[in-house]
């Protein structure tokens, strides 16, 4: 009597067991069946609503319309609509990237003229030695060669100027680092630059009238020095920091 | 009543043991590093997105970052770089890796991974990967010895002189699972 409860005991747990690993298997059609009919549980992770967005970012495979049963999008590979990544962060803008291009362009002719300009700024920074006259004073080749290369500094500087500030504007990029010294420092040599010609040209006409020069274009030379100094303080700032390793490159 | 309960929990373990594990990338630094005899620039971004799959035994990896997310300190010099990496055209990075289920535990990952960048893509093979458990927490560290060249980036120059082709990146991510 007692055997045959067992037997029956048994046969109940054999059988439980049996159904129980069918059901449970990945393989078995049930199985599948529940993974694709029953909706996802709610889950506050980030997995969750990203599984929501890749199923709507995919657009449906033809064995999807076909109607035929589908593995659970669990078992594929991720993608980034998985991660969470919108359509619109992850598709590129060809004019995004002209624009960005074109700074660029204009940007680099921006540094050359700017490193060009060095040159004539030096040049008469080194001729304003033979400029000034402290007695006798009338027209000098010294004053004219260092008003010529002055005028062709400025040119210059004017050109270098507009390709910086004609190159385009990218939205929201807030402005960081080097850079920032790079345009303040561009506030004293920007008006620098407008006012030592200024200043040069009357204390050459003065000069030319036979005069000692006097009054606000005595302030030529510290205006042309300060504004010289801001601009070579200005190339080293955008490049910094500055690290020389020449040697190390290949 | 006892046996019954044993019985049953045992039948369901093997089920249990195959079900599918998800991976989540919790935090993230991922450090490019390129090199001029002028400059020495790092780009750091904290903001990569990843996701694994184990299924069958393997586990899908993906990890993405936004290119514009990267930030070397100086916002005239990102913009740079995604010019040049043309991050508009192409604004994210993604690492795809396949790795077995059994090696997730291990304190070395070798793997071998596909990089989508600057719309190209570069295959590095067998690159090996330090990892720290704590936990939930799986710490992984390493480098991916990535170049300009990888990728067909022209090397931007600076007083005429190009980037070094080197472009290291140095990978910390904490991954946990689900």
């Amino acid at each position: 009597m007692i055997f045959s409860r067992n037997r029956k005991t048994a046969k109940i747990i054999f059988s439980s067991a049996v159904l129980l690993i069918v059901l449970a298997s990945p393989f078995s059609s049930f199985a599948q069946v529940d993974n694709t009919a029953l909706p996802d549980a709610p889950a506050p992770s980030l997995l969750a609503s990203n599984a929501e967005q890749t199923q709507q970012n995919q657009p449906p495979s033809p064995a999807a319309t076909a109607g035929s049963p589908q593995p659970s999008s669990d078992n594929q590979p991720p993608s980034l609509g998985d991660l969470g990544l919108t359509p619109e962060q992850t598709a590129g803008s060809a004019t995004a990237q002209a624009l960005l291009d074109k700074r660029t362009r204009m940007l680099k002719i921006h540094q050359r003229l700017g490193l060009l300009t060095t040159l004539p700024l030096a040049a008469t920074l080194f001729a304003s030695g033979e400029a000034p006259c402290n007695h006798n004073c009338g027209p000098s080749a010294g004053a004219d060669l260092h008003a010529s290369l002055g005028v062709l500094t400025v040119g210059m500087y004017s050109a270098t100027a507009y390709y910086a500030i004609a190159a385009p504007k990218i939205p929201g990029t807030e402005k960081k680092g080097a850079i920032r010294w790079h345009e303040v420092l561009a506030c004293i040599h920007g008006p620098g630059m407008i006012l030592t010609p200024i200043l040069g040209a009357m204390a050459l006409k003065q000069q030319d009238a036979g005069e000692k020069v006097h009054g606000i274009a005595a302030a030529h030379s510290a205006v042309a020095l300060t504004t010289a100094t801001a601009y070579g303080v200005s190339i080293i700032a955008v490049s910094w920091p500055i690290k020389i390793k020449f040697w190390e490159h290949q | 009543m006892k046996k019954l309960i044993v019985i049953l929990a045992l039948s369901v373990l093997p089920a249990l043991a195959q079900s599918d594990k998800q991976w989540v990338l919790d935090s993230s630094t991922l450090t490019y590093h390129v090199s001029h005899p002028l400059h020495e620039v790092d780009g750091v971004s904290h903001a990569a997105l990843g996701k694994g799959v184990c299924h069958a035994g393997q586990c899908d990896f993906l990890v993405a970052a936004q290119v514009k997310s990267f930030d070397t300190g100086d916002s005239n010099r990102n913009l740079h770089m995604i010019q040049v990496t043309q991050g508009a055209q192409y604004p994210i990075v993604s690492v795809r890796f396949r790795l077995p289920e059994s090696s997730l535990s291990s304190a070395t990952i070798i793997c071998d991974l596909e990089i989508q960048f600057a719309g190209q893509t570069a295959h590095f093979q067998q690159l090996v990967f330090q990892q720290v458990i704590q936990g939930n927490e799986h710490r992984i560290t390493g480098t991916i010895p990535s170049t300009l060249q990888n990728f067909k980036i022209t090397p931007p120059s600076f007083f005429t002189v190009p980037l070094r082709n080197e472009m290291p990146v140095k990978v910390d991510v904490s991954w946990y699972s689900q």
